[in-house]
C-alpha cells in the first residue's frame, strides 16, 4: 500500500464529515415538506470509479450511485467531463433512481485535471409531473405515468447553469417553486463538496487521496470478507408475497430468495420471483443490492463499514424482467413497499443460517399519502404529502418498535400541528392500533391508527402494502395486524379501500388508515406472563387477544 | 462588611469551587469530591473549607452554581413518576415520536429508549383546540378529575399536560391546572403551553414530560441546597443556578413555570460562558472556539464576537428538548478513548472509552486496552511521574505493550508511530467536528483562537489547531477551575417563546407588538414573584421565521431594527435580515418568497455584576526548564522538549518543542509554536508564519 493506513482512516473520518455538512445544509434550506419534515435525500462523496466511501444516512441510495456514476461515465466518456459539471436524472432505469420522483444530481471533481471524485445527492421532489399530483401513483402501468424522464443529462456545464433544461423541468411539474428551490439545494451541496474535495487534494496531493480512496473501499471490504467468513456454509430458501401489483388487485406478487454460501461467498439467486409487474412494484439492480447489503450487516455487524468493496462478495440471479429486475417501460414508484418485503424474506431465509439474529417481518413501509386540496379556505401550499412508518418485528430477546420507520426507510413523521396549521384537514385520532403487533415469545411492535376529516374536497393519492398480506411472524410467532383503509367508518357510507388507491372525496369525509404491525417472534404461549399483563394495561394487547393466542 | 462572591460547579466526580473577593479580584480556589446522592452535600463541604480558610460566611453576598443534578437523574432513570393528561385520541405521539431512528440504523433488533410515561400512566382528556387557537371541543372537566384520581392512585406526583395547540390557546391546559390544584395540592404541574409554547407535538410533549419527570427532584435539591447554606450562615438571598442557556435562574425559580428543563443542558454551559465573558468581553478575545476535553468526551462550543452560539432544539440521552441552550456539541474524544485494530489492520480510535475504570493502561487499575492517554504518555506529552500533580506514576512501559500487541506489531509500526498514529486520529476527530460544525455556522477558523480547557484539553490543542490551520491556541490560568468562574460572569435570563404561523405581510405591527408585550408581561410578572421586580431589565426580541413552505425557522434577531415597538417599518427591515441570514447560512436566499412568522420570542435579561480577572504583573526575565523529556509527534523524528512549570513562567517566549506542566492540565507545544504568558496569565500560543 503506498499511503499510511492512519492517512487513510483520517481522510475516511474526513469525507465522512463532509457528507455530514452536505446534508445539513441541504435540509436546512430544503423547501418541499419531504425534504425537510422527512428528510428524504442522501448526500455523498464517490471516488472516481463511482464507488462509495462512506455509506450515507439514507442507506438505500449507496448501491445507486455507482450505477448512475458508471452510466453517465458509459453516455459521455471520462473525456467528456469537466470540473463543474452537474449532471441531473431521475430515471429509474437509466440512472436506477429508485423512482422518478428521486433526482440525483452527480458533480465530478477535478483537482490539477485529473478526475479525483464525485460529488452528489438524491432528493425526492415534491412532483415531477405525471399522472397524479406528486408523482408517485401506486397504480401506475407504465413509467410514463410516473413523470418526467431525465436520463444523465447536463444541468451545469462548468459551472454554468443550463437553463434549457431548468425550463425543461419547471414546465413538467405541478409544483415548480419546489422543485427548482430543493434543486438549487441540491447542485449546491454538490459545490460543498467539490470545494472540500479540492482542498484534501492541495493538503494531502491529488495521489495521497486518490491511493487513500483506494485503500478504504480495500479496507472495509476485507473487513465485510472477514465478516463474511462466520456464515456458516449452507442453502437456505424463503418466499413472501407482496398484496398486489398495484394495478391487479387479484394477485398477489412472489418474492422468492435462495441463498447459497460456501468460503465466504453469497449467492443470491432470485430466479423464483414472479415477473415484472404491470403496476409499480419492479426493481432494479441497485435496490436489490441496497435489500441484501442492508439485510447482512444487520445480522451480522451493525458496525459493519459499508463501501462497494461488498460487491466482489456477493453475486446475483435474476430471471429475465422479473419484479427485482423490471425493464423499461414497467413502472417503479411504489419502489419501498417491494424493498422492505424483499428484506423480511431475506432475514426469513438467513434464519436458519444465523439462529437468533433475523426479525420476523416488520410492518413494511407504512405507506405515504399525497392529498391536493380542491377547495379555497386557505391559503395554497401545494400538496400535503406524508410517508408512514410501521413497526418492527420482533426477535429473540426483543419486542418489535411500534410506530416507527422501519429498515431500510428512516423517514420523520409530520406533526399533527403542522399538518392542520397548514392544510384544510383535521385529524381526528393518531392512537395505536390495539393488537396489530403480531403475538409471540416476543411481540411485534404495533402501528398506529391515524382518521382525518376533510375540511375541503380533496383528491386522496395513497399507496401502501400488507391489507392482504399481513407481515409473517418468525419461529411459531404469529404475523402482524393487516393495514386498512376505510372511509368514513362506522357510517353507512362506509367503505373499505385496497392498499392502493386515488380518490375523490367531498369536504366533511373521514379517511382512517390503520398500518400493519410487526410480526411475532416465537411461541406466543411462552411469553413471559408479567410481559402478557403489562402489554394488556398497555394497552397493546387485548383481552380478547390474550386469551385466543397467548393462553 | 460583604466582600465574597462564591460559584460552585457540581461535576460527576469532582465539585470545583471559585470564590472571588470583589474588592480585590483575589481568586480562591477549593475542589472536593461529588456526593451524588445528595450534591448539596458536597456544595457544602467545599463552603466549609473556605471557612477553615478565614472566610466569613456572612462577607458572602452571591453564591452561583451550576449542577448535573437533572441531567444525572435523567441519564439514571430517576426522576419522579409522572402522569402525562393528552388530547382524546392521540396516544400515539408518545410513542411515534419523529418517527425515525437516530441510532445504527443496521440495528434490526433496535429498540427506543423507556418511556417517562407509560400508555398506562397516560389519559385522554377530551377537549380541542384548532390551529387557529378556536375551541372545537369543550375541555370535558370530569375527564381530568377522574384521570388525576386514577393516575395519583398509581403514584404519580408529577403531571405533564400536553394537548393539541394549546400553544394557540392554552385555556384547556390552565383549567387543568386549576383542577389538578383542586384534586391534588401538593402535585406538580408542567403545562406544554408555560414549558414550550411552540409548534410541533412532539418536541413540545417531550420537553414538557422531561420538565415534570425532573422538576420534583430539582426542587428538593434547590431546598436542600437552600437549608444548608442557611445552616452554613451563607445568609445571602442571591442564589442562583445556572441554565443551559448561559444565564442564571433565582434557586428559588427552579419549582414551576417550566425552568426544570432549562438546566439540563447547564454542565458544560458555564465554561463556554465564562469564555464568552472573561475572554470575549473583558480580555478582547472575541472569535474563540472551545474544547473542553475531558476522560470520555471533548465538548466544542463557538463564540462569536464575544456571544457563544445557541441553538433551540436539542436531544439529551435520546430524548428530545427544545429549548434555547448553548450550541455544545460532544463528541467521543477523551483521554480515555480506545484505539484498537480493524480486521483489514487499520486502525480506528474510539467512539468506546475505558473512562475513570479501568481508565488507560498506564494507570495500572487493570485497563489492558491502550488509550489516548497511553498514546499521550508514549509520545512523551505527559509526565512519567505523576499525572495531574497526584503522586502516583505511570507505567509507561505497560502501555508500550498494550500498544504493540493490540496495534503496533500487526501494522508493523514501533509503539511510538502507533501511539503517534493515536493522536493524530483523535486529533483529526476532534479537528473534523470543529470544522463541520464551523461549517454549518459559515465560520472562517483562520480568525478564531483556540480554547482548550479539561484536563486532556491543552495537551492536543495546538495540534488539533494545525488540522484546521488555527494560527492561535489560549490556555487559561486555571483550566480546571474556569467553569466555576462562568458562574460569576452570568447574568439572570430567562426564555420566553409564542408559535403562530402567518405570513408576514399579513401581519399587522400590532398584532406582532400584543404577542412581544405579552410575553414581557409574562417576564415581568415572573421577575416580581422571583424577588426580582425592581431590578434593570432588558428585553430582547426575535422572531423565527422560514419561507413559506419550509420546516425549519431561521431564529432572527431583532436588535437594531425599529421592533420595539414593532413597526410596519420593522417589520420590512426584518424580513431584509432574515433573506440575510439564509443567505449566509445556506448559500442562497429566495427575495420572491413569502417570509412566514413561526414564532416569537423574548429574552429578558437582568444584569448581574461579573467578576472581572486582574492584570498581572509578568515577571520579566527568562523562564528556565525544570526538566527535559523526548517527545515525538509523529513516532520517527524525536526531540528534546523543555519541560516548564506554569506557576514559574516569566515574560520570556517559549520556543517549540516545548512542555508546560502545571497542577490540573499539560500544555503540549510542538516545534513551529511559540508561546508566552498575556497580562492576564493566559498562555497564549501562535503558530510561527
Amino acid at each position: 500500500m503506498a499511503v499510511d493506513p492512519i492517512t487513510v482512516e483520517l481522510l475516511r473520518n474526513r469525507i465522512a464529515s463532509l457528507m455530514e455538512e452536505m446534508d445539513y445544509h441541504f435540509y436546512r434550506s430544503g423547501y418541499s415538506t419531504i425534504v425537510r419534515e422527512s428528510r428524504d435525500f442522501s448526500c455523498v462523496i464517490i471516488d472516481p470509479n463511482g464507488r462509495l466511501l462512506v455509506a450515507p444516512w439514507m442507506f438505500f441510495h449507496s448501491p445507486v450511485y455507482y450505477h448512475v456514476v458508471r452510466r453517465i461515465k458509459d453516455i459521455y466518456g471520462i473525456d467528456d467531463l469537466a470540473d463543474g459539471d452537474v449532471f441531473v436524472t431521475n430515471h429509474p432505469y437509466e440512472g436506477n433512481m429508485p423512482h422518478a420522483s428521486d433526482m440525483g444530481f452527480i458533480s465530478p471533481i477535478f483537482y490539477d485535471g485529473t478526475l479525483v471524485a464525485f460529488a452528489a445527492t438524491i432528493a425526492h421532489k415534491a412532483d415531477v409531473g405525471g399522472t397524479v399530483p406528486g408523482s408517485t401513483y401506486g397504480s401506475a402501468t407504465e413509467l410514463y405515468h410516473e413523470g418526467m424522464m431525465l436520463p444523465p443529462i447536463r444541468i451545469h456545464r462548468a459551472g454554468e447553469p443550463v437553463d434549457d433544461v431548468m425550463r425543461l423541468i419547471s414546465a413538467n411539474t405541478r409544483a415548480p417553486y419546489v422543485v427548482l428551490g430543493d434543486i438549487s439545494g441540491q447542485i449546491g451541496v454538490t459545490r460543498i463538496g467539490r470545494k472540500h474535495m479540492q482542498e484534501m487534494c492541495a493538503r494531502f496531493g491529488v495521489e495521497t487521496v486518490l491511493d487513500s480512496m483506494d485503500a478504504m473501499i480495500e479496507a472495509s471490504g476485507e473487513e465485510f470478507a472477514a465478516a463474511l467468513r462466520e456464515i456458516p456454509d449452507g442453502f437456505a430458501e424463503a418466499t413472501g408475497y407482496l398484496d398486489h401489483d398495484g394495478v391487479d388487485e387479484t394477485t398477489k406478487v412472489k418474492l422468492n430468495v435462495k441463498i447459497t454460501i460456501k468460503d465466504g461467498k453469497l449467492h443470491f439467486d432470485f430466479t423464483g420471483c414472479d415477473p415484472q409487474t404491470q403496476g409499480p412494484v419492479n426493481l432494479r439492480i441497485a435496490m436489490v443490492e441496497a435489500c441484501v447489503y442492508y439485510c447482512l450487516i444487520g445480522l451480522i455487524d451493525p458496525n459493519l463499514r459499508y463501501s462497494d468493496g461488498i460487491r466482489d462478495l456477493v453475486t446475483f440471479e435474476f430471471a429475465e424482467r422479473s419484479v427485482l429486475s423490471a425493464e423499461p417501460p414497467r413502472p417503479c414508484s411504489s419502489y419501498m413497499k417491494c424493498c422492505l418485503k424483499l428484506c423480511d424474506v431475506i432475514l426469513e431465509a438467513m434464519d436458519p443460517l444465523l439462529p437468533g439474529r433475523a426479525i420476523a417481518h416488520s410492518g413494511g413501509s407504512g405507506g405515504s399519502i399525497i392529498v391536493a386540496w380542491k377547495g379555497d379556505t386557505r391559503p395554497k401550499r401545494g400538496n400535503q404529502y406524508e410517508i408512514f412508518g410501521s413497526a418492527y418485528g420482533a426477535g429473540a430477546g426483543a419486542d418489535g418498535v411500534s410506530g416507527v420507520s422501519v429498515m431500510l426507510a428512516n423517514l420523520f413523521a409530520a406533526p399533527v400541528e403542522i399538518i392542520e396549521a397548514e392544510f384544510p384537514c383535521r385529524i381526528r385520532e393518531f392512537n395505536l392500533n390495539t393488537d396489530s403487533g403480531g403475538a409471540g415469545e416476543f411481540r411485534g411492535g404495533l402501528n398506529f391508527v391515524r382518521e382525518y376529516e376533510m375540511l375541503e374536497p380533496a383528491e386522496i393519492v395513497y399507496r401502501a402494502d400488507r391489507s392482504i398480506e399481513p407481515p409473517a411472524g418468525l419461529q411459531g410467532g404469529e404475523p402482524g395486524g393487516p393495514s386498512r383503509f376505510v372511509v368514513n367508518p362506522g357510517t353507512p357510507g362506509e367503505e373499505i379501500m385496497p392498499s392502493s388507491a386515488r380518490m375523490n372525496l367531498p369536504e366533511g369525509t373521514v379517511f382512517r388508515v390503520n398500518g400493519p404491525g410487526g410480526g411475532g417472534y416465537g411461541d406466543p404461549k411462552k411469553r413471559d406472563p408479567e410481559a402478557l399483563a403489562n402489554d394488556i394495561a398497555e394497552g397493546y394487547v387485548s383481552e380478547e387477544a390474550a386469551n385466543k393466542f397467548y393462553k | 462588611m460583604a466582600k465574597y462572591r462564591l460559584g460552585v460547579d457540581v461535576g460527576g466526580t469532582h465539585t470545583d469551587l471559585v470564590l472571588t473577593d470583589t474588592r480585590t479580584n483575589k481568586i480562591l480556589i477549593e475542589k472536593v469530591h461529588s456526593t451524588p446522592a445528595n450534591p448539596s452535600l458536597g456544595v457544602l463541604e467545599g463552603v466549609q473549607r473556605f471557612f477553615a480558610r478565614g472566610v466569613s460566611a456572612t462577607d458572602i453576598d452571591f453564591f452561583s452554581h451550576g449542577t448535573t443534578v437533572t441531567t444525572n437523574a435523567l441519564l439514571e432513570m430517576k426522576g419522579a413518576s409522572i402522569g402525562l393528561l393528552i388530547t382524546k385520541g392521540f396516544r400515539a405521539i408518545q410513542v411515534v415520536q419523529s418517527q425515525a431512528r437516530e441510532s445504527n440504523q443496521f440495528e434490526l433488533k433496535f429498540q427506543r429508549p423507556s418511556e417517562l410515561a407509560s400508555q398506562q400512566m397516560t389519559r385522554e382528556i377530551t377537549g380541542r383546540i384548532d390551529y387557529a387557537g378556536e375551541q372545537v371541543e369543550p375541555l370535558n372537566e370530569d375527564d381530568v378529575r377522574q384521570a388525576i384520581t386514577d393516575l395519583k392512585a398509581k403514584g404519580a406526583t408529577s403531571f405533564a399536560v400536553c394537548y393539541v395547540f394549546s400553544f394557540m390557546n392554552p385555556a384547556h391546559e390552565q383549567r387543568t391546572a386549576e383542577i389538578v390544584r383542586e384534586e391534588m395540592p401538593e402535585a406538580f404541574i408542567s403545562l406544554s403551553s408555560e414549558v414550550l409554547p411552540r409548534i410541533r407535538e412532539w418536541p413540545r410533549m417531550s420537553t414538557t414530560m422531561l420538565n415534570a419527570y425532573l422538576e420534583p427532584g430539582l426542587a428538593r435539591y434547590a431546598d436542600d441546597l437552600d437549608k444548608g447554606l442557611d445552616t452554613a450562615g451563607v445568609a445571602t438571598a442571591r442564589r442562583f443556578l445556572m441554565q443551559s442557556n448561559g444565564g442564571v435562574m433565582p434557586l428559588g425559580a427552579t419549582a414551576g413555570g417550566g425552568r426544570t428543563v432549562h438546566t439540563l443542558l447547564s454542565g458544560p454551559a458555564a465554561g463556554v460562558q465564562a469564555t464568552g465573558y472573561v475572554l470575549g468581553e473583558q480580555q478582547g478575545w472575541s472569535q474563540v472556539v472551545t474544547m473542553d476535553m475531558g476522560g470520555t468526551s471533548c465538548d466544542i462550543a463557538f463564540i462569536q464576537d464575544s456571544k457563544p452560539l445557541e441553538v433551540t432544539e436539542g436531544m439529551i440521552a435520546e430524548r428530545r428538548l427544545d429549548v434555547p441552550a448553548f450550541d455544545i456539541s460532544t463528541i467521543s474524544a477523551g483521554g480515555g478513548t480506545i484505539a484498537r485494530l480493524t480486521a483489514a489492520n487499520f486502525m480506528s480510535v474510539g467512539p468506546d472509552s475505558a473512562g475513570a475504570d479501568p481508565g488507560p493502561v498506564c494507570y495500572g487499575r487493570g485497563g489492558d486496552r491502550p488509550t489516548v492517554t497511553d498514546a499521550d504518555l508514549i509520545c512523551g506529552f505527559l509526565n512519567p511521574e505523576h499525572l495531574l500533580g497526584g503522586g502516583t506514576p505511570l507505567d509507561r512501559d505497560g502501555a508500550v505493550k498494550a500498544v504493540e500487541d493490540t496495534i503496533a506489531n500487526a501494522m508493523d509500526l514501533s509503539a511510538e508511530e502507533a501511539a503517534a498514529g493515536i493522536i493524530r486520529l483523535i486529533n483529526a476527530r476532534m479537528a473534523d467536528e470543529i470544522r463541520v460544525q464551523a461549517a454549518k455556522k459559515v465560520i472562517d477558523l483562520a480568525t478564531f483562537t483556540l480554547v482548550p480547557f479539561g484536563g486532556a484539553g491543552p495537551v492536543h490543542a495546538a495540534m488539533v489547531a494545525d488540522e484546521l490551520n488555527i494560527p492561535r491556541i489560549l490556555v487559561p490560568p486555571n483550566p480546571g477551575a474556569f467553569s466555576a468562574l462562568g458562574l460569576l460572569c452570568s447574568d439572570i435570563v430567562h426564555d420566553y417563546i409564542r408559535s403562530d404561523i402567518r405570513e408576514i405581510n399579513n401581519l399587522e405591527s400590532a398584532d406582532a407588538e400584543a404577542y412581544f408585550v405579552g410575553l414581557e408581561e409574562q417576564a415581568t410578572t415572573d421577575l416580581a414573584n422571583e424577588g426580582l421586580g425592581e431590578n434593570e431589565r432588558e428585553f430582547i426580541r426575535d422572531l423565527d421565521l422560514r419561507y413559506a413552505g419550509q420546516g425549519y425557522e431561521i431564529r432572527t434577531p431583532l436588535e437594531g431594527l425599529s421592533a420595539s415597538p414593532m413597526t410596519a417599518d420593522g417589520l420590512a427591515q426584518v424580513q431584509e435580515r432574515f433573506h440575510e441570514l439564509h443567505q449566509t447560512l445556506h448559500g442562497h436566499s429566495a427575495r420572491d418568497q413569502e417570509i412566514e412568522v413561526v414564532s416569537y420570542r423574548v429574552r429578558v435579561r437582568v444584569p448581574v455584576a461579573k467578576q472581572d480577572l486582574p492584570e498581572t504583573a509578568i515577571l520579566d526575565g527568562v523562564t528556565e526548564p525544570v526538566g527535559e523529556r523526548v517527545v515525538t509527534y509523529d513516532g520517527k523524528e524525536k526531540f528534546n522538549a523543555p519541560v516548564f512549570t506554569r506557576d514559574t513562567l516569566k515574560s520570556s517566549v517559549i520556543q517549540g518543542p516545548a512542555i508546560i506542566e502545571q497542577f490540573d492540565s499539560t500544555t503540549v507545544l510542538p516545534p513551529g509554536w511559540t508561546a508566552k504568558l498575556d497580562k492576564f496569565r493566559n498562555i497564549v500560543g501562535e503558530r510561527n508564519r
